[in-house]
């Protein structure tokens, strides 16, 4: 019982010497030194940029010259009007059921 | 509505928003000072160089939080080792042997009428007791977010606990409830 007191007055007194300490322009210190906004993103968007118009250039060589993209046009034309409805129409409740579960999870984490 | 952490970190790593940021130093600034003034020993001065310190690392690799622990214990770990890195410095400057610093100050080297407080007691303990006391029974962690920081065996975290208490509560035996 007399530990039990002791570790207990132990802990309540180790977490009153902890007390706040106020910021005083020490924030204002730390973003001083940050580095500079957007100098990373724009290094990011420069690769990925390229990187994109090389596969660009990769596949439209190696396609004959995106003729695979005609093909794919003409076949999708002589599907029935039907069959293409519904596939939109699935499309569309996916996406729309995947926004709104993500959207849910996201209002139960700022909870 | 304020925003929690990993939606700071969220902003910080899209946008890389200074403004989410400076919100995440505001609201750790001061358990983070305050763990790193037990370290070095009240030298208020390096505390907080390596506080800052501490911040700079935490956006520079911010990529490499995963948000496996909380966003506290990951930046703990990095203040754990800035004040690592810190103490191997001067101890290469200085020559002092690394059992030296790791060794318990004999208590009879003290000042005794300051031996009463708490904060002297606690400078008296060797650094990974020191340590583990000052990360589970002030700022709250547990015994596995603990072994996170300091990077050691959960079992070492849990003896450094009992047996730095064991010698706060000697020391500071007259001081106890009655």
């Amino acid at each position: 019982m007399d530990e039990q007191l002791q570790e207990d007055w132990l802990d309540r007194r180790l977490r009153d010497e902890m007390p706040y300490i106020d910021d005083a322009g020490f924030t204002a210190r730390v973003v001083q030194n940050l580095p500079a906004p957007g100098r990373r993103r724009s290094f990011r968007a420069a690769i990925l940029l390229s990187i994109t118009v090389l596969a660009s250039i990769v596949t439209y060589l190696a396609s004959e010259g995106g003729r695979f993209l005609v093909v794919a046009a003409y076949r999708l034309a002589e599907m029935p009007l039907l069959f293409l409805s519904l596939v939109a129409i699935s499309g569309t409740l996916v996406a729309t059921a995947v926004a709104a579960s993500a959207a849910l999870s996201s209002v139960r984490e700022q909870r | 509505m304020p925003l929690n952490d990993a939606d700071l970190v969220a902003r910080v790593l899209v946008d890389d928003d200074h403004h989410a940021f400076a919100e995440l130093v505001r609201n750790h600034q001061s358990p983070v000072r305050g763990l790193l003034r037990q370290l070095t020993r009240n030298d208020l001065a390096l505390a907080d160089d390596l506080a800052q310190e501490t911040f700079l690392r935490a956006y520079k690799n911010i990529r490499s939080f995963r948000g496996e622990a909380k966003f506290s214990t990951w930046l703990y770990r990095i203040a754990y080792n800035c004040f690592r890195e810190e103490a191997r410095k001067r101890k290469e400057l200085v020559g002092i042997d690394e059992s030296v610093l790791e060794a318990e100050q004999d208590p009879h080297t003290v000042d005794p009428a300051l031996r009463h407080d708490l904060m002297q007691a606690l400078q008296l303990l060797p650094l990974h007791e020191r340590s583990a006391i000052l990360l589970c029974c002030q700022n709250g962690l547990s015994h596995d977010e603990a072994a996170r920081v300091l990077d050691i065996p959960l079992g070492t975290v849990k003896t450094n606990v009992l047996r730095g208490r064991e010698k706060l509560k000697k020391t500071l035996a007259a001081w106890g409830p009655n």
